[in-house]
């Protein structure tokens, strides 16, 4: 009975493996890099082109999409907006999640659980909802049309991630090297930045770019909220809904590549955290 | 503490950015009209860039833009001074929270615009804009299918339905393209174009035996559409990329085809029913909100763009026509000549049978607009029976304007009080 089933090749299997292993890794790089690929060709392709089929796997390197929105007024400075916004709420989101994340792994006090629940509720409640509340609130305390502002508000929905991100790191680091760091001299702050800190590194950026993502993928507050100081979502993505096929790809784009450019910078932070997952 | 002092670096780093925000005192131009990036540009660029102390122009979707100027309203005080945006927009506010204009001595050649502009006060609430139309538009391969003794500028709706079927019978493929996607203006072909066409009504007739020919006519059409249609927002993609050959669209929903391929396509009217050639003109206007921080200046710029030539830099900017009397020059865009061929061949059919955009139903502009698109989806998409459909939707239709106690507009005959569905 058992003589038919033996009969698998060990090495076999092991290649058999070894290529789905490949394929698997291949699917998952094409299923992000393809769509990009496509962005970039259509980015650079004649408005033609663009509209035509079968579609070109070259690029034309017709840079007319692109020019166009270099003439197109006030680009730069909501980029320079989206960059502000983007690192106010990474800054805010951190230095409030963190904590919270920290104090929901080492102490126990009441209601900490509901804490928990309580915190995902900030993402529970539409933004077109909230907006316009927060818009009159903003009017009457001249928060309204400023970087700070609209921080405060991505800020917001930031911090589950933050909290929930940085709980679970801090929840994987013995409690032991703290206490160890304490009978060497440390003092509790001092063991947590010689110590836990340099560990849960990799886990802050990870939240970093959630908060980095979240803010710069956010459109409906920020098109409220900011109106001189609009940060690029808000003035493109409005405007890109009607717009001709190709300048969708080629603003597409532009929206695109700071953001990777971003998650490229930070990367081998990340990468660190896997690195603490398999130990 | 290298992380610690990287962070409060970065942080006051920051904080020196944001505090150096420049105060400027443009116009702020708040509107939901010419918002694709290229109308957009071309608004700065050249309509706006005429008027002195400069324009701050922000187009905005319907949603960011109502939501602001609420808050605005709400909060007493604002930073917009002229508003921009369709009829159904200014409808769905509070005139009282809009500036009255009447002072102004601006208007627009057509009495009926400038009744639409009052809002139901006996003041002009908003003043009229631009115009356009819906119209037909279709790839010159296809015209060689034309049934026999049709006239492209006299079409009816059968000569429509048999041309689709003879280019699906030749093509092998249904090449009519219709607006059904999330963002396209089905509702209007409805309520402006075929209602009108079969009914000689919107409201009135909304469950008459004629619309069940309606519709069922329109399932007629539909059968030789292309089905992706329910992914179609702007015909214009549709006609450059080939997937529809005859499309039905809004004249800046069709800019671009002509504008990059002028030689391939033709736009031609509305197609007539057995109760004349229904279409709908479509409306904006400019408005001022009573939070306006500079009155005088909002006042100045709607002055501005009510001049001959910004209307006619407007009209090139946009694919909307001008409201008030210009003479127009001789070279427009193809998109503008083609047109404008369309709607002035429209208009003047002897047959035409305008119907005037919903008017007096306030907020609930959407729920009406609804009202269509769901008896779309149920009768075409669905499959459901026409007459059980449209016995069901009546109820709600009556609701809104039974709520709204908006009387009926043409097509329909005039009522006192409520428009009634009968």
């Amino acid at each position: 009975m058992t003589a038919v089933t033996t009969d698998a090749n060990p090495q076999d299997a092991r290649k058999a493996g070894r290529i789905v292993y490949l394929a698997a890794v291949v699917l998952l790089c094409a299923w992000v890099l393809v769509p990009l690929y496509f962005l970039l060709i259509n980015t650079l392709s004649s408005p033609e082109a663009v509209n035509s089929f079968p579609k070109s796997f070259f690029p034309a390197f017709d840079l007319g999409s692109l020019t166009f929105f270099a003439n197109f007024g006030g680009m730069l400075s909501a980029l320079k907006n989206s960059i502000i916004v983007a690192a106010l709420t990474m800054v805010l989101s951190i230095l409030i999640g963190a904590p919270a994340g920290y104090a929901l792994s080492r102490f126990d006090f009441r209601g900490k659980e509901l804490f928990r629940l309580l915190i995902l509720l900030t993402r529970a409640f539409p933004l077109p909802l909230l907006a316009l509340p927060l818009a009159v609130l903003f009017i009457r305390t001249g928060l309204d049309d400023t970087a700070l502002g609209l921080a405060l508000v991505h800020t917001t929905l930031a911090i589950p991630f933050a909290v929930l991100i940085t709980f679970s790191l801090f929840s994987g680091i013995p409690i032991e090297l703290e206490e160890a760091a304490w009978t060497l001299g440390c003092t509790r702050l001092t063991a947590f930045t010689k110590v836990v800190l340099p560990l849960i590194l990799p886990g802050i950026t990870a939240s970093a770019i959630f908060a980095f993502v979240i803010s710069w993928n956010e459109v409906f507050a920020a098109a409220v909220l900011t109106i001189e100081n609009r940060t690029l979502t808000a003035f493109l993505l409005q405007t890109l809904g009607e717009a001709p096929l190709h300048l969708k790809f080629a603003g597409g784009f532009i929206l695109v590549v700071p953001a990777l450019i971003f998650i490229f910078a930070v990367r081998k932070y990340l990468f660190a955290m896997w690195g603490i997952a398999n130990r | 503490m290298t992380l610690i002092s990287k962070l409060s670096g970065a942080v006051s780093g920051l904080a020196i950015l944001c505090a150096a925000t420049a105060a400027q005192a443009e116009v702020l131009f708040w509107s939901t009209q010419a918002r694709p990036v290229e109308e957009a540009q071309a608004m700065r660029d050249t309509v706006l860039s005429g008027f002195d102390g400069g324009v701050d122009y922000q187009p905005n979707e319907d949603g960011p833009w109502l939501t602001r100027i609420k808050a605005e309203l709400e909060a007493g005080q604002g930073s917009i001074e002229v508003m921009g945006a369709l009829h159904g927009n200014f409808s769905a506010m509070n005139p009282d929270d809009l500036q009255d204009l009447g002072d102004l001595g601006l208007s627009s050649v057509s009495d009926t615009f400038n009744s639409l502009a009052m809002l139901g006060t006996d003041q002009m609430q908003y003043i009229p804009w631009m115009q356009a139309s819906y119209i037909m538009a279709a790839n010159k391969e296809a015209l060689q299918y034309l049934p026999e003794g049709a006239d492209i500028n006299a079409l009816t709706y059968d000569q429509l339905i048999a041309w689709t079927a003879n280019v699906e019978e030749a093509t092998g493929e249904k090449k009519f393209g219709f607006p059904a996607g999330p963002k396209g203006l089905k509702h209007r072909f409805f309520q402006g174009y075929l209602y009108p066409s079969y009914t000689d009504g919107v409201v009135r007739t909304f469950a008459s035996p004629e619309a069940v020919t309606a519709w069922e006519k329109f399932s007629e059409l539909w059968s030789h559409t292309n089905p992706a249609s329910t992914n179609f927002s702007f015909m214009q993609e549709q006609l450059l990329s080939g997937d529809a050959w005859i499309v039905f669209d809004h004249t800046s929903r069709l800019a671009q085809a002509f504008n990059e391929r002028p030689d391939d396509f033709v736009a031609f009217p509305a197609p007539a029913g057995p109760t004349g050639r229904g279409f709908m003109p479509v409306l904006a206007g400019l408005a001022i909100p009573r939070t306006a921080p500079d009155m005088d200046a909002a006042k100045a710029l709607v002055g501005y763009m009510m001049q001959p030539e910004t209307q006619i830099a407007t009209l090139r900017a946009t694919n909307f026509f001008p409201v008030v009397d210009v003479e127009l020059p001789d070279d427009l865009p193809p998109s503008v000549r083609a047109a404008g061929d369309a709607v002035a061949k429209m208009s003047a059919a002897p047959d035409a049978n305008p119907g005037l955009l919903p008017a007096g139903l306030g907020d609930r502009g959407g729920d009406f607009d609804r009202v269509f698109v769901d008896t779309f989806e149920r009768i075409i998409l669905a499959g459901q029976p026409i007459d059980a459909v449209l016995e069901d939707q009546k109820k709600t239709l009556a609701r809104i304007m039974e709520e709204t106690g908006a009387p009926c507009w043409a097509p329909d005959a005039a009522s006192e009080g409520p428009c009634p569905v009968e």
